[in-house]
């Protein structure tokens, strides 16, 4: 591709990032790196810019796997692409680019069905996997790449062989390849198991200095008005950093490492508390490779420190989350907080007195909040002149701010073979629209979804026997279908109870951070969430279903709290919703979350409220396609009621106790079987 | 879509901010995109669709799948499959089949399946002839030109995986259904959306160089003008589009003086230390909120036919360029951010 790509030398700052791509330029045996970052801070553009760095190895002329010579002989007799013995030329490494839209048949490789036709004898048309051995292996948003390619990316980079076993042929190829990936954190994680496959992992941030801001927006602004111009400036210094890469390779089987060198990477990884021992190794070829860069023959400790970091950031256990957890607790203690603040000023008149007798506003400490700084009448003139008189919790709605947030354990329905509709990224399903993405291809069942490339490279094997108009005859046996996947998000329906009784002790702050931290996760996964929140005479609909976190999470910021339990007229509301959902996709599978100290105190007709509301459980229990979680917010003391355990059991929910809904006791509570 | 019926940009009332947004995007392509943002019925997508009438014109290859310029490399000619055009490329004789045209508007459906923007294997070729061939999706149409997404927040996950690939590579890669291609794929990216409806997701949402909130007018006076120009088009489309073509040809001409002398337009470096600074200050990712926001500094010089950058023109850069690129959580909006830029400005006052 004749495209232009901004040169190495030529990206400003972000050493680690050049230091890590070097390192795997010089040594294949670090095993490539997974670089993590905010958008916009040169991750591509880097790994791009490495093509041109790259230094030659030798390899047989026209060889799909880039073997070398001294590779052929046990491999070439059974491979059948090329005749005869091949003349080794010298070629640059190649950077293959694996895109998101890539389907399995072109990443393992298969029948190509073009020269099958033409010769009558399977021809196999290697993949992505054949072109990158020796090579590098390229994806960006390496976190959005579909399950089902990472698996295969997986067992081979394990076994460093590619089988392909379909369509009637057997081969295996080496596949020996560098990984390098990019990733934004924020658009979700990768797995555990991927993750160790990187070699290095380098964090970026955006440059804080304000001249190499200045910097990089002169350089790209220049770059970007005559990319060839530009490239050709800085001609000279890649090919320095080219010839110095060049020696390294020569240079890294002279690198001598001591015994004592050794003990240390060991000692390093086993505090770090690594899983398994891929980082020692990984961690002495990087060494080796720093040492050969710096054009030394002796590893020193320095070497071993400086690399590190990288070996050991992605791989140790409890590693701590991307974005730094205090700094978000202290932004939804604050925001809510200025919101509501015009409203403070309009209530002033009427809410002064109270305010003042309370003790100053104190930020940090939980239980202040929930008692005093953060109630705020709502704007509603009406429940203002009820606010007025003095002691009545029942009637006094109050709004609670949003307690601090954590991070959700991942939680999902299990996949099954049951085709849906929907898109989002919570639960892994197969799907029969046309939208999903085409992973690979089967025999037909009952679907129209014809897989025009399988259905070809099925018929292609027989055209000998076959006569047609067109060049190439299909016969039933012939078609293959598609299979999509997609991920599902789920619907998630919370149910919250906003009676008076919430509000004593800070409850409510608790749990509005539990239900914000559960929107944050459904933010990452694409679910919809919906809100009934119940209070006073009855239940309401605060949030019909929608896929906008952000209106839920608006919402939930603004929800008062006070006044009676209508917990009957809410579990109906909650039955009503789900059976409109149901019609609406017959297939869904809602996850209810209720809410609640189970006090119900307003009954539908005429009964006692909790004999009604066990009955209205038991009514929605045995929807096996729903599945229920409660969480009981009553206070542990001597005077314990245990509603919300029995209306959990009639509605064969998962319960949970929680003493002001600590954080780690909800995160076991959405981590399901 | 015949031309008759498309309204003209110039006679739509109001909006300064979106349609500015939209110009410079014009003068200076590589700011890569805007995002509108809004309530229904505010011209989001008229302006979008609009945007033909006054487009600027570029030199293609007649017939090229992949509307490349001739004067581009001829890497991409030796795997393409109209042989006679490939011949002749190859061969050196770069004259024949050049003509002009607009650049296009190519429109992206919410609804789309993957295979269609992308690319896929050519179905009839594949039958007919037994041969593989690429047909170009949509990618392929919009290189060089404008890709607009009509709710851009519904489109569905995996779409926005590819569009992120494809926005952020500048080409297109193709592994699919037995085919491998690639080809460049430099686009403008326009989007509207109404927030009502759900967010973007961060990633897709630094990829659009600007974004801009439109709101509907408050001038009852202006509303009114609305009103009798919409009605004016729908009963006589022609004639309203003839009597304001002297208007989109005055704005088209400005486009086209601001393209040549962009890039004349000299930006001081203290004016970009001040852009680094803010930038700084209100916490944006990455760098691209730099470079964007000095690009379209420089393109509203251009657009005001002046050679220097001055500081009304960084001011107004920041605020097309910034507030979505402000580090938040998730679900903070994207308001508050506006807000927060004004009262920055302020403060620098």
């Amino acid at each position: 591709m004749s495209i232009d790509t901004f040169p190495f030398p030529a990206i400003v700052g972000q050493e680690e990032l050049k230091l890590a791509l070097l390192l795997n330029a010089v040594n294949p045996r670090v095993e490539g790196v997974l670089i993590r970052g905010e958008k916009g801070t040169a991750k591509s553009t880097a790994v791009r810019a490495l093509a041109a760095l790259l230094p030659e190895i030798e390899v047989l002329e026209g060889c799909f796997f880039s073997l070398g010579t001294e590779e052929t002989d046990g491999f070439c007799k059974g491979c059948r692409l090329c005749e005869g013995r091949r003349p080794a030329v010298r070629r640059p490494v190649q950077v293959v680019t694996l895109p998101l839209n890539a389907t399995e048949d072109r990443v393992v490789g298969g029948i190509d069905f073009e020269k099958t036709i033409r010769t009558g004898q399977r021809k196999i048309l290697p993949g992505l996997l054949a072109r990158c051995n020796h090579g590098i292996l390229y994806v960006d948003e390496v976190n959005l790449l579909d399950d089902h390619i990472v698996d295969i990316i997986l067992s081979a980079a394990a076994s460093g062989v590619n089988t392909i076993e379909r369509e009637g042929v057997s081969f295996s190829h080496p596949a020996h390849f560098i990984l390098i990936g990019t990733m934004n954190p924020e658009e979700g994680e990768i797995r555990p198991q991927f993750l160790d496959r990187f070699g290095l992992c380098v964090e970026v941030k955006a440059e804080k200095d304000r001249r190499a801001r200045v910097i990089t927006m002169e350089r790209r602004d220049a770059f970007d008005e005559n990319p060839s111009d530009y490239v050709n400036r800085f001609d000279s210094e890649v090919r320095t950093l080219r010839e110095r890469i060049l020696r390294a390779r020569l240079l890294l089987s002279k690198v001598l490492i001591s015994g004592h060198l050794r003990v240390l990477i060991g000692e390093v990884c086993a505090e770090a508390r690594v899983a398994g021992h891929r980082a020692d190794l990984v961690m002495e070829q990087a060494a080796r490779a720093l040492t050969a860069f710096s054009e030394r023959t002796e590893v020193t400790k320095e070497d071993i420190l400086r690399v590190a970091h990288m070996v050991l950031l992605h791989r140790q256990r409890e590693a701590s989350p991307p974005q730094a957890q205090d700094k978000e607790e202290e932004e939804n203690h604050g925001r809510p907080h200025d919101r509501n603040r015009p409203e403070e000023t309009d209530q002033e008149k009427n809410k002064k007195p109270e305010q003042k007798s309370g003790p100053a506003p104190a930020p940090k400490s939980r239980e202040n909040e929930g008692n005093n700084t953060c109630e705020k009448p709502v704007e509603n003139p009406e429940k203002n002149k009820e606010s007025e008189t003095p002691v009545n919790p029942e009637t006094l709605q109050k709004i609670f701010e949003v307690g601090a947030t954590f991070r959700v354990k991942p939680f999902s329905m299990t996949k099954d073979r049951v085709f849906r509709r929907g898109s989002g990224r919570r639960s892994r399903s197969r799907v029969n629209g046309l939208n999903g993405r085409y992973v690979m291809s089967t025999l037909p069942r009952g679907s129209t979804d014809v897989a025009l490339d399988a259905t070809l490279r099925a018929a292609a094997p027989h055209q000998r026997g076959r006569r047609s108009a067109c060049a190439i005859a299909i016969e039933p046996q012939d078609i293959r279908i598609k299979i999509r996947e997609r991920r599902l998000g789920n619907f998630l329906l919370f149910v919250v109870d906003a009676s008076g009784s919430m509000g004593a002790r800070g409850r409510m702050v608790a749990t509005k951070g539990a239900i914000m931290s559960l929107l944050l996760d459904a933010y990452q996964k694409r679910d919809k969430v919906a809100m009934i929140s119940f209070n006073k005479a009855e239940a309401k609909l605060a949030l019909p279903p929608t896929s906008s976190i952000d209106i839920a999470a608006r919402m939930l910021t603004e929800l008062p709290v006070g006044g009676r339990t209508p917990l009957n007229s809410a579990l109906v509301k909650t039955g009503d919703l789900l059976r409109s959902q149901f019609v609406r996709d017959p297939t869904s599978r809602p996850i209810v979350v209720l809410i609640t100290d189970g006090r119900s105190n307003v009954s539908l007709n005429r009964g006692k409220p909790m004999d009604e509301c066990i009955e209205i459980a038991h009514h929605l229990g045995p929807d096996k396609r729903v599945r229920f979680i409660v969480v009981d917010t009553e206070e542990q003391g001597l005077v314990r009621f245990g509603m919300a355990g029995k209306i959990a059991e009639a509605l064969g929910a998962r319960y949970f106790q929680t003493e002001g809904l600590k954080a780690d006791t909800l995160v076991g509570l959405v981590k399901q079987e | 879509m015949s031309h008759q019926s498309i309204y003209p940009f110039a006679a739509i009332v109001g909006q300064e901010k979106m349609k500015l947004a939209l110009y410079l995007n014009l003068i200076n392509p590589t700011i890569s995109g805007v995002l509108i943002r809004g309530e229904k019925g505010t011209a989001k997508s008229t302006a979008v669709r609009a945007l033909a009438d006054i487009l600027p014109e570029i030199e293609v290859i007649e017939g090229c799948p992949f509307q490349l310029a001739p004067d581009d490399g001829v890497g991409l000619c030796r795997e393409c499959f109209r042989l006679d055009c490939r011949e002749k490329r190859l061969g050196g004789d770069k004259t024949e089949g050049i003509f002009r045209r607009h650049i296009r508007v190519v429109e992206l459906p919410v609804g789309a399946t993957e295979d269609r923007v992308v690319g896929t294997l050519n179905l009839e070729h594949a039958i007919k002839k037994g041969e593989k061939q690429i047909e170009p999706g949509l990618l392929a149409a919009a290189h060089r030109g404008i890709l607009y997404v009509d709710e851009v927040n519904l489109l569905d996950d995996h779409v926005v995986d590819i569009l992120l690939d494809a926005a952020a590579m500048g080409f297109n890669t193709i592994e699919r259904e037995g085919v491998s291609f690639s080809h460049p794929a430099r686009f403008v990216l326009v989007g509207t959306m109404n927030p009502e409806e759900g967010e973007l997701r961060p990633q897709l949402l630094d990829r659009f160089g600007l974004s801009v909130h439109v709101e509907g007018i408050m001038d009852r006076n202006d509303r009114v003008e609305v009103m009798e120009r919409r009605v004016a088009f729908d009963e006589d489309s022609t004639g309203f589009a003839a009597r304001w073509a002297k208007k989109s040809r005055e704005l088209s001409d400005r486009i086209e003086i601001a393209r040549r002398l962009y890039p004349k337009v000299v930006i001081e470096r203290d004016q970009l230390f001040n852009i680094a600074d803010f930038c700084l200050e209100v916490g944006v990712d990455g760098h691209r909120g730099d470079i964007i926001m000095m690009k379209a500094a420089k393109a509203l010089a251009a657009f005001s036919q002046r050679e220097k950058v001055e500081k009304s023109d960084i001011e107004t850069a920041a605020e097309m360029a910034l507030p979505h690129r402000m580090r938040r959580r998730p679900l903070m909006e994207i308001g508050d951010n506006a807000k927060k830029i004004k009262e920055f400005r302020r403060e620098a006052e």
